[in-house]
């Protein structure tokens, strides 16, 4: 699972609605997966990203730093582009877990999944 | 199941910018993941071995049910849902994975859901694609050579507050619009016979299983007729939707317009 792909992720326990979102991550297990880097692709991503739930999900896998919003003319800035690249797309958590911020409900990643699927009690109707 | 990716679909997929975020809700074995390096594409099922193998081909999936899927709303700008709504037994679930797809997308965002469709008949090879303009203005393409139903959808912009009760009230309208309509927990499902007409809305389909069953490996749910094939086979429900059906379960939804 790639930090781009968990700032996507939120908690559909029953009853957390937007409350469930970031889902907070824990790792026990990276890998760095070089991906081929594509400029124009991280410029449109950049706003699209909600950014305090990346800084938390680096800060929780001690990643380097992550500028706290993106910089002033970030579009031609390929240093800071990189980095996010980086940030974004090459740590892919293998083992750890995804916990909802609002239940405690805990939800493993093995090899790379999130198992998301909820019991009937817990799924939000 | 085993064909070539409906051209559609993939018209659909190129046709949104790079940087674009797309979601493949019930994504099987990541047909659609790989369709084009400048999106970024997710998938979740609901089978961990269907998730592995995407995995395996080094997409971003995760497991989940299709009725609840744990993506924050209004963050994609774009869903698929390719072969999926016509899996759930009853309208109000067939109504809520459209809900769910709805959900996800941005105001603007598009959403794009294929399902099986009456008007299956094996024996027209004709590839036209008609289209039905209604008089609300809305277009239903249809393709013969497919024997699918394809339906566009589109979230509009948010105006004022959502009134979720009107959906659900509009459940029971919905229904009795459905065409042979059945009762499914009193009646029998009739099993279809593969290769031919669809007879009742509501049915199950045999897929034949070969290879490893510890793997979910989904073979075409139409064998070979006559096989000696002594492999397992599986019951899959399906609810075939007939013409109009699926916008008529969209028309319950709010804040969409059908494209």
């Amino acid at each position: 699972m790639r930090l781009l792909t968990h700032n996507l992720l939120s908690s559909h326990v029953r009853g957390v609605g937007p409350r469930g979102f970031p889902l907070r991550l824990q790792a026990t297990e990276v890998r760095i997966n070089p991906v081929e880097f594509n400029p124009d692709f991280i410029v449109r991503m950049i706003p699209k990203v909600e950014w305090a739930a990346l800084l938390e999900a680096a800060d929780n896998l001690h990643l380097i730093e992550v500028p706290k919003e993106p910089i002033q003319g970030y579009e031609h800035n390929e240093e800071f582009l990189r980095k996010m690249h980086h940030v974004l797309l090459e740590v892919e958590v293998l083992e750890g877990t995804l916990q909802c911020p609002e239940s405690g409900r805990v939800f493993p990643i093995s090899r790379g999944i999130p198992n998301m699927l909820l019991s009937d009690e817990e799924t939000e109707t | 199941m085993r064909h070539p990716s409906w051209p559609h679909i993939v018209e659909f997929l190129k046709a949104f910018p790079s940087g674009s975020l797309v979601a493949d809700i019930a994504c099987g074995n990541g047909k659609y993941l790989g369709i084009s390096k400048v999106l970024y594409m997710i998938g979740c099922d609901h089978s961990q071995n269907l998730v592995d193998i995407c995995r395996e081909r080094q997409y971003q999936g995760f497991v989940c049910d299709a009725l609840a899927v744990p993506i924050l709303s209004g963050s994609c700008d774009a869903c698929i849902s390719i072969a999926v709504i016509h899996h759930f037994a009853t309208a109000e679930h067939r109504v809520a994975a459209l809900q769910e797809l709805v959900r996800l997308v941005r105001p603007d965002g598009k959403a794009l859901i294929y399902v099986w469709t009456m008007e299956q008949e094996y024996n027209k090879k004709s590839k036209y694609l008609r289209e039905n303009r209604t008089s609300q203005g809305m277009k239903e393409g249809i393709s013969n050579d497919t024997s699918v139903q394809e339906l566009l959808v589109k979230q509009l912009p948010i105006v004022g507050n959502q009134d979720s009760a009107h959906s659900v009230s509009s459940i029971n309208d919905f229904q009795d619009r459905e065409c042979n309509s059945r009762n499914v927990a009193n009646s029998k499902l009739p099993i279809h016979t593969n290769r031919a007409s669809f007879h009742s809305q509501d049915l199950l389909v045999p897929w034949h299983f070969k290879g490893n069953p510890d793997k979910d490996k989904r073979v075409e749910p139409f064998g070979p007729l006559g096989s000696r094939d002594p492999g397992p086979v599986f019951h899959r429900y399906y609810h075939v939707f007939c013409e109009g059906g699926l916008e008529a379960a969209c028309q319950t939804l709010s804040n969409i317009s059908i494209l």
